[in-house]
């Protein structure tokens, strides 16, 4: 993803604005990092450039 | 597992398009005319496109806003769109995300196409969280298309003037014949309006096209 997204993406559940740690970019794009909600506590990460910002509930895989 | 919001069956299907994400995305080549036609009279700077798939409509989206942003639940369909992006050389923004509860600013989107995705969720409160969602990130002069599928699809058999829509399952056959079933809730025409008008979202067109419900939403 893009650091431009900070501007838009907020936390699914309190659409707070979130704090951003980087860990791996190839020039602009974040390929893996975090997403934290300073007002929940809640973690997003990103993987392979998509943040993933599933409900908690939801980012488990569901039982088939 | 505790369940308040629904997403527990939410989770379902993204386990199903997760697992049918390659060969789905194989027949969804190319992009509806009536999202063609909406998106030929939109612009501005943010671009949704919630339960984007593979992304056929996300690569429109960036031809008319400044940022496009595709969401989806299915992380496989996600990595399809991401294969179609490269491949296809557009450059849009790849979020997984619940359609009920978009991880996007509020008032933030100027053009919205929501197409073939509210009909997955599986009980009338998150669908109608879905529509307010959508209604609480488009920008004061936003305009949103949102379509689903509806009882006036030829392969239902409900009355044309049915007044309210029905669960059912319908199965994706993958190319060794396995079966995987989809929910999917199919809306009256009417109920599909009367949802939107209570999520707070202004109608400024609707009409049923090849079996589907479209509104155009302010």
């Amino acid at each position: 993803m893009n650091e431009d997204l900070m501007d838009i993406l907020c936390c699914p559940l309190d659409k707070h604005e979130l704090e951003l740690a980087v860990e791996s970019r190839d020039d602009d794009e974040i390929l893996t990092g975090t997403l934290t909600c300073p007002e929940c506590g809640e973690v997003y990460p990103i993987e392979d450039g998509i943040p993933n910002m599933l409900p908690p509930d939801m980012r488990e895989e569901a039982p088939a | 597992m505790t369940d308040e919001r629904g997403s527990g069956r939410r989770g379902e299907i993204q386990s199903v398009y997760d697992e049918i994400a390659g060969h789905f995305s194989e027949t969804r080549a190319y992009p509806w005319p009536e999202v063609e036609e909406f998106l030929a009279s939109a612009t501005g700077d943010l671009g949704l496109d919630l339960g984007c798939g593979n992304g056929r409509h996300t690569a429109l989206l960036t031809e008319v806003t400044k940022t496009a942003v595709g969401v989806d639940v299915s992380r496989g369909l996600l990595g399809e769109a991401q294969t179609k992006m490269h491949d296809d050389d557009w450059t849009g923004a790849l979020v997984q995300g619940d359609a009920a509860a978009i991880p996007l600013a509020s008032g933030s989107v100027d053009v919205a196409v929501y197409v073939a995705t509210l009909h997955h969720l599986p009980d009338r409160e998150s669908r109608l969280e879905s529509l307010r969602e959508l209604d609480r990130v488009l920008a004061p002069d936003g305009r949103a298309l949102v379509s689903t599928w509806s009882t006036a699809h030829d392969r239902f058999e409900a009355p044309a003037d049915a007044e309210t829509g029905f669960e059912t399952t319908v199965d994706w056959t993958l190319p060794d014949g396995e079966t995987v079933p989809r929910f999917y809730y199919i809306y009256a025409p009417t109920e599909f309006e009367r949802d939107l008008d209570e999520s707070g979202l202004a109608v400024t067109d609707s009409y049923v096209s090849s079996g589907n419900c479209y509104a155009e939403l302010r």
